[in-house]
């Protein structure tokens, strides 16, 4: 009978569907190492977190490498290419980029039970993690808007553009997303979501909409009073500058307020992994993603007792329906050569401005 | 090759079956198996299809080339497989990538292996693409405007991780009835084969409970199967108990036997003792052919004994029949000096396989009872030859012979050929044993002139 019980255990090991949950070796404690991160968050805004860890790891020399969306996508496949890999994380708010990258197969797998704990739209294949999460927001400047009623959601704000041409001729501003990624996505998921935007579009064209490659230069420019209203700002920026100081308001677009999700991934020839994963570990981890929220203005992705609107300190009744924008392959659609350049195209010919597709953007877009 | 041991019903049974079931399971875990992954592969593959098509209805041919808007539902259909990687492609009729990865694995080769070789419908297979198994689904549109006159295919690819899943979610779900279903037949065996063996103690309870002396029929009701069995214990108590009864007769025969000639013997030895000294002698005469016709029947009951025993030894060995023979004559004459022997045969060495013993004993009963019932005229004649099969062993006589109805029954014990004085009637008993044993034959027949002849047909 010895074949037989052999037989028996080899169909329960073929039942139980024996697939390997390997955890990624991390690093001991005092254990050194080192840590590149590529990112396009701000040093700054990320520098909290970074002093946190290092507190944790001593050990660990970490070096910081901020890069704008575009060129962070293209040096990383560069050295991808070119078999240097130097990144051990990259963390960037251009979500398509990295699913991109995620399933050309660069990522490493992680897994950990704090993984789990992250809602299902913030991971993708267990390669793609949302860290963070952001609502993005209209910024006003409530010094040029007083006496103004403020538009609460986009057929408001289209409404008010429409109603006062003379007080909003280049008073509106928003991405230009022929250079900002981060734009270029938050336009082309607003394009999903509403049937209106490209109305919005339109009447912003006509407006003579100025345009803005980096956030900070938007927020500057509506705290300068150059412009009234900002569209489409990245609300972790609105809220620091609020905190230091800035006299500017938040709306949360009622009729729905998209959320961004800084994604991480690992890439599969970090040269550190297992300080990668360390690092990783510790961002998911609730200490990590508390120091994420309390100083970095940056809203976790996992799911805190209260729901989304808790972590984002605010109401409900301010805020319209949430949609955090979902990791998955669907996010690759406009990264698509054909259909970006008839996106951009359409976008130019709606705000009217005769921005040339830069051919960073043309490189970018190719697989 | 020796027979394995049945240690118990339950065990044998509950092994087989449990074999039978494992066979069984495996059997069913290769078919579950592939009917799992082609019920995943068919649903995702609808779910791939419908993706690909989206990306067709976009499609439009102008002379300027091929255009794509890909629908944001077509990628997002896909997010449907949760953790899958997906990659696609636009290929215009020139053979170049409109969009999409452009170093996917080839078309032509997957259209090429399709049987109508048209395109119209949707073709699947599987592939190895950026270290991953991929399913892949190519669809062609045809096109006949001027500048772009051909196919154009659109080519989606998912990998793999979603179609496992459900594949082994349908295999667990068909399988796991199953495996509980064995559990609990191998278990309704066990309780089954312990209640189907309760008549079995229940008759062992009734063995137990008699008296040694009860041999009379088991009544015990049992079912069927058992039935063959009890038949056998009646039939062997019934065997039993006539053998018993056979055993007593055989003392009390023996004892009726061995008071006469012993009763004589006092009679003789108490006249002898008042007698006159020339009767004395005459009496003691009498008197020492009594002791010997004792001696003789004590030997005989001996030799009944030894062969009776002898036959349950089975003590075989290879030995020289003439030798034997030999052997018995001398010891036989010796006892019985007044007669003669003549042993003859061609046969310069008789080898035999048996038992040496019991055939001696044999022989020298055959030889006692021919030098007692012939006259001492003529000699005993032996002879010995060998025969197709082995040997031929003769012994006759010029004595009275046998009474022609007698024949048939001198071979049983205590039946003595009439007439005569001498024997208990256990002799050629003894032969007929011993004969049988080595699966032999003795013929006893009535000799023309006079006399017997006892005729053992041995083989070697």
């Amino acid at each position: 009978m010895r074949v037989a019980t052999l037989v028996w255990l080899w169909a329960l090991v073929m039942l139980a569907g024996c697939e390997p949950t390997t955890q990624p070796r991390l690093l001991g404690p005092g254990e050194a190492d080192q840590l590149t991160i590529y990112s396009t968050t701000d040093t700054d805004v990320f520098a909290p977190v970074i002093a946190d860890f290092e507190a944790l790891y001593p050990q660990v020399r970490i070096r910081f490498v901020e890069l704008e969306a575009a060129q962070l996508n293209a040096r990383f496949l560069a050295e991808e290419r070119s078999g240097r890999a130097e990144a051990d994380i990259v963390f960037s708010a251009a979500m398509d980029m990295q699913v991109k990258l995620v399933n050309d197969g660069l990522a490493a797998r992680h897994t950990s039970p704090n993984v789990d704990a992250l809602p299902r739209w913030a991971q993708w294949r267990r390669e793609a993690f949302g860290l963070t999460f952001e609502p993005v927001v209209m910024l006003y400047n409530p010094r040029l808007l007083s006496g103004r009623r403020v538009p609460r959601s986009r057929a408001e704000l289209a409404e008010a553009l429409a109603a006062d041409p003379a007080f909003w001729q280049r008073r509106i501003g928003t991405y230009d997303i022929a250079t900002s990624s981060v734009g270029y996505l938050l336009a082309t998921q607003d394009a999903r979501q509403s049937s209106e935007f490209g109305a919005l579009a339109k009447i912003m064209g006509s407006r003579s909409v100025r345009v803005y490659a980096r956030t900070s230069d938007l927020i500057a420019a509506i705290e300068a009073g150059e412009i009234a209203l900002g569209y489409n700002v990245l609300g972790s920026y609105a809220k620091r500058r609020i905190a230091a100081g800035d006299r500017l308001k938040i709306v949360y677009p009622q009729d729905y307020t998209l959320a961004i999700i800084r994604t991480a991934f690992i890439p599969k020839r970090a040269p550190h992994p297992r300080a990668a994963h360390t690092f990783l570990e510790y961002l998911l981890s609730l200490r990590g993603q508390q120091v994420l929220s309390r100083n970095s203005f940056l809203s976790p992705a996992r799911e805190g007792p209260g729901g989304p609107y808790a972590r984002l300190a605010i109401t409900g009744t301010a805020v319209g329906p949430l949609r955090p924008i979902p990791l998955g392959p669907g996010l690759m659609t406009y990264l698509d050569r054909q259909k970006k350049q008839r996106f951009l195209a359409n976008w130019r010919a709606m705000i009217g401005t005769g921005t040339e597709l830069s051919p960073d953007n043309a490189a970018m877009s190719a697989p | 090759m020796r027979r394995p041991r049945i240690r118990s019903l339950r065990a044998t049974l509950l092994a087989q079956m449990s074999a039978l079931f494992v066979l069984g399971m495996i059997g069913l875990y290769w078919a579950a198996s592939a009917y799992a992954t082609l019920a995943a592969d068919r649903s995702y593959d609808r779910l791939l299809a419908g993706s690909a098509l989206a990306i067709a209805e976009s499609l439009t041919v102008t002379p300027e080339g091929v255009r794509v808007d890909i629908p944001y539902s077509a990628l997002d259909m896909l997010a449907a497989a949760p953790d899958d990687r997906m990659f696609y492609r636009v290929v215009a009729p020139d053979g170049r990538t409109v969009t999409g990865d452009a170093d996917l694995p080839p078309i032509e080769a997957a259209a090429a292996e399709a049987p109508d070789g048209l395109g119209a419908s949707e073709r699947f297979f599987d592939t190895l693409y950026r270290g991953e198994t991929v399913r892949f689904v190519v669809l062609g549109r045809e096109s006949s405007n001027l500048a772009q006159k051909g196919w154009t295919w659109i080519q989606v690819g998912q990998t793999r991780n979603a179609r496992q899943d459900l594949s082994r979610e349908l295999l667990v779900q068909s399988l796991l009835p199953i495996l509980l279903m064995t559990i609990v037949a191998l278990g309704a065996v066990w309780v089954g084969i312990g209640r189907a063996l309760r008549p079995l103690v229940r008759v062992r309870a009734a063995l137990s409970a008699r008296q040694p002396s009860d041999l009379s029929p088991l009544q015990t009701d049992v079912p069927d199967e058992l039935r063959p069995i009890i038949e056998g214990i009646n039939d062997f108590m019934g065997r039993l108990q006539g053998n018993i009864e056979l055993l007593r007769n055989f003392i009390a025969n023996t004892a009726h036997q061995l008071r006469t000639p012993l009763a004589a013997l006092i009679v003789q030895l108490q006249m002898v003792e008042r007698a006159s000294e020339e009767d004395r002698r005459h009496g003691l005469a009498v008197a020492n052919r009594s002791a010997k016709k004792l001696s003789r029947l004590i030997d005989q009951l001996l030799s009944d004994a030894l062969i009776e025993h002898r036959s349950s030894l089975r003590e075989i060995a290879e030995f020289d029949l003439k030798a034997v023979i030999a052997s018995a004559v001398r010891e036989t004459v010796s006892a019985m000096e007044d007669h003669d022997v003549r042993f003859a045969s061609p046969l310069a060495t008789a080898p035999m396989t048996g038992d040496r013993l019991v055939l001696e004993e044999a022989i020298k009963n055959v030889l006692h009872n021919a030098l007692t019932h012939g006259t001492s005229d003529d000699p005993v004649e032996i002879a010995l030859d060998s025969t197709e099969t082995g040997y031929r062993l003769t012994v006759c006589d010029r004595g009275a012979g046998i009474p022609p109805d007698q024949l048939a029954t001198v071979f049983d014990r205590f039946r003595r050929g009439s007439g005569n004085t001498l024997g208990a009637g256990l002799g050629l008993s003894i032969v007929r044993q011993a004969v049988d044993q080595h699966n032999g034959r003795v013929v006893l027949e009535n000799r023309q002139g006079g006399g017997t002849c006892v005729t053992l047909e041995l083989p070697t």
